[in-house]
């Protein structure tokens, strides 16, 4: 009863929200430049469909290469602030401190020095991708669990033993929520450095669809830029499922749980 | 065996005391102030420890007498902020010269990302010993502790005892000289336990049918002074807090309930002669 209602409950408010902005645009006699109809916007995904498949590839590009750049930077450099304690103190805080600015903001430098490619776009997600893992996989490290820690030294473990045995596998499910967080924030890094310079990507749709007033078109890749998220994070949560196999419970163990 | 101890030990007939595989002498622990107005407690004060190859030696005590913290000593693991002050303690080393004991923590302390498997074989890495030396030695163990088929079980698919039994086979695998057990059973249910118990003496982790000193020192820590006379050979008995050793009691063969008595009683010297357990 509880699971169809969460299913029916969102399905039918999501469609009662559509049918009244239909209804209202109709009724109102909104111009299409400033706010179409949906059926307009799904006409015109249909249109344009065979545009589309281009621009999801760039921007499905740079931000997996973003994303992945951004996670093995972000985890090499958590496994050195664990591993070498002046690398904390020196390195941390200058890493804190360079999130004060937002990465969107960093776009223009980027593109001055990275060009109009695939470089600086890679970058900027990069950028936006790596804090989160870092942050998430230093929390981890330092949380080790001491029975753990103590078990290893208990058996003549040194510091190496620590690290390799411990400290690198308890970090794991950690930078693995980080990544999580990273994959939802990386088709829209990407899709803001396409917006300033760019020959195909979303971000190009967006613009130029912007110039023409073409408001069905940006809400199109609205929709997409929003599939394309939910995609990846499914995607990146299913790696990381399978990646830390020891956290699925081999029975159900929370009552009312749907299943995924 | 990758490891030889520091002191030989040499079996001679007769009462002849062999050469300790492991001693403290003189062991004093202090812990410092808790709070602003606290003072310094002290948890051991000038204890003798010897443990011979070959031999299971059972430390008891009540709660918070300190014996934990004599076995992480002797582990190595100098509780956080303590002062050790010891007239000597020799613990034997391995052939890099690090220290030879396996200690093996009241929590099973498995490592939840590691198959049964992989965690049995965690101290054998530690301790340098060869995969294939290893992974034969753990087939062998998996059998002897009714792990066989839970090879690839992860840690919280096995019920308690199944989980102690195998931080127990993790830290027997290294073939260290020097066994450290504080409470393997201790978070067990009363059945389990008692059963657990019961395998673990048909286990003979001392290795007493061995010759030439050629078995393990053992020291086990409990509350359970039945768990004490079932497994061990020697019973150290540690008063309240200072622990000190109050009594060191050969365990006679066969009827032990003479024996019990006297455990109870210096476990428990107001006590008087009333039998109920001493926890």
């Amino acid at each position: 009863m509880r699971r169809w209602r969460r299913l029916f409950a969102p399905t039918v408010a999501g469609l009662v929200l559509l049918v009244g902005w239909e209804v209202g645009v109709r009724a109102s006699g909104l111009p299409a430049f400033v706010l179409p109809a949906p059926s307009q916007v799904a006409r015109t995904a249909v249109d344009v469909a065979p545009l589309l498949g281009g621009h999801v590839v760039t921007t499905l590009t740079e931000a997996g290469l973003g994303l992945l750049v951004g996670a093995v930077v972000g985890l090499l450099l958590a496994v050195l602030i664990a591993a070498f304690p002046w690398v904390q103190d020196t390195v941390y805080p200058l890493v804190t401190l360079t999130q004060t600015v937002p990465t969107v903001v960093l776009a223009p430098l980027l593109i001055l020095w990275a060009g109009f490619g695939l470089l600086p776009k890679v970058v900027l997600v990069a950028l936006t991708a790596f804090f989160p893992v870092l942050v998430a996989a230093v929390t981890a490290m330092a949380a080790v669990d001491a029975e753990h820690a103590e078990m290893v030294a208990g058996l003549g473990g040194t510091r190496r033993h620590q690290f390799w045995l411990v400290q690198l596998p308890a970090s794991v499910p950690g930078a693995l929520g980080g990544l999580r967080v990273a994959a939802t924030y990386a088709i829209g890094a990407a899709v803001v450095a396409e917006y300033l310079a760019g020959q195909s990507g979303l971000g190009v749709l967006v613009q130029r669809s912007r110039k023409g007033y073409a408001v069905d078109q940006i809400l199109v890749a609205v929709v997409l830029v929003a599939v394309l998220t939910g995609l990846l994070f499914l995607l990146v949560d299913g790696l990381a499922r399978l990646a830390t196999p020891w956290q699925r419970p081999s029975t159900p163990s929370r009552p009312g749980r749907t299943p995924a | 065996m990758t490891t030889s101890p520091s002191t030989e030990a040499v079996v001679a007939p007769g009462d002849v005391t062999p050469a300790p595989a492991l001693e403290v002498v003189g062991l004093t622990v202090t812990f410092p102030a808790v709070g602003r107005r606290g003072t310094d407690v002290v948890a051991l004060r000038d204890v003798d420890l010897r443990v011979a190859a070959g031999e299971f030696v059972a430390v008891v005590g009540p709660s918070g007498c300190g014996k934990s913290t004599l076995l992480r000593v002797l582990a190595g693991l100098t509780p956080a902020g303590a002062t050790v002050d010891a007239r000597a303690v020799t613990t034997p080393v391995d052939a890099s010269g690090a220290r030879a004991t396996a200690w093996m923590p009241q929590r099973d302390g498995l490592l939840p990302w590691r198959r049964a498997w992989s965690n049995a074989l965690v101290g054998a890495r530690i301790a340098g010993v060869d995969r294939a030396v290893a992974d034969a030695r753990a087939r062998a163990l998996f059998d002897a502790f009714g792990l066989a088929g839970f090879e690839r079980a992860w840690p919280h698919e096995l019920s308690g005892g199944m989980r102690q039994r195998l931080a127990l086979l993790r830290t027997c695998l290294p073939g260290r000289p020097v066994l450290l057990l504080d409470e393997p059973f201790g978070a067990l249910d009363a059945i389990t336990r008692r059963r657990m118990n019961g395998w673990l003496a048909g286990l003979d982790l001392a290795g007493h049918g061995r010759p030439d000193g050629a078995g393990r020192a053992v020291v086990l820590v409990t509350h359970d002074v039945d768990e004490a006379l079932l497994l061990a050979d020697r019973v150290v008995v540690l008063s309240d807090r200072p622990g000190r050793v109050v009594l060191d009691l050969r365990v006679p063969r066969g009827d032990p309930t003479a024996a019990r008595q006297v455990l109870l009683e210096a476990l428990d010297p107001q006590g008087g002669t009333s039998a109920s357990g001493g926890a």
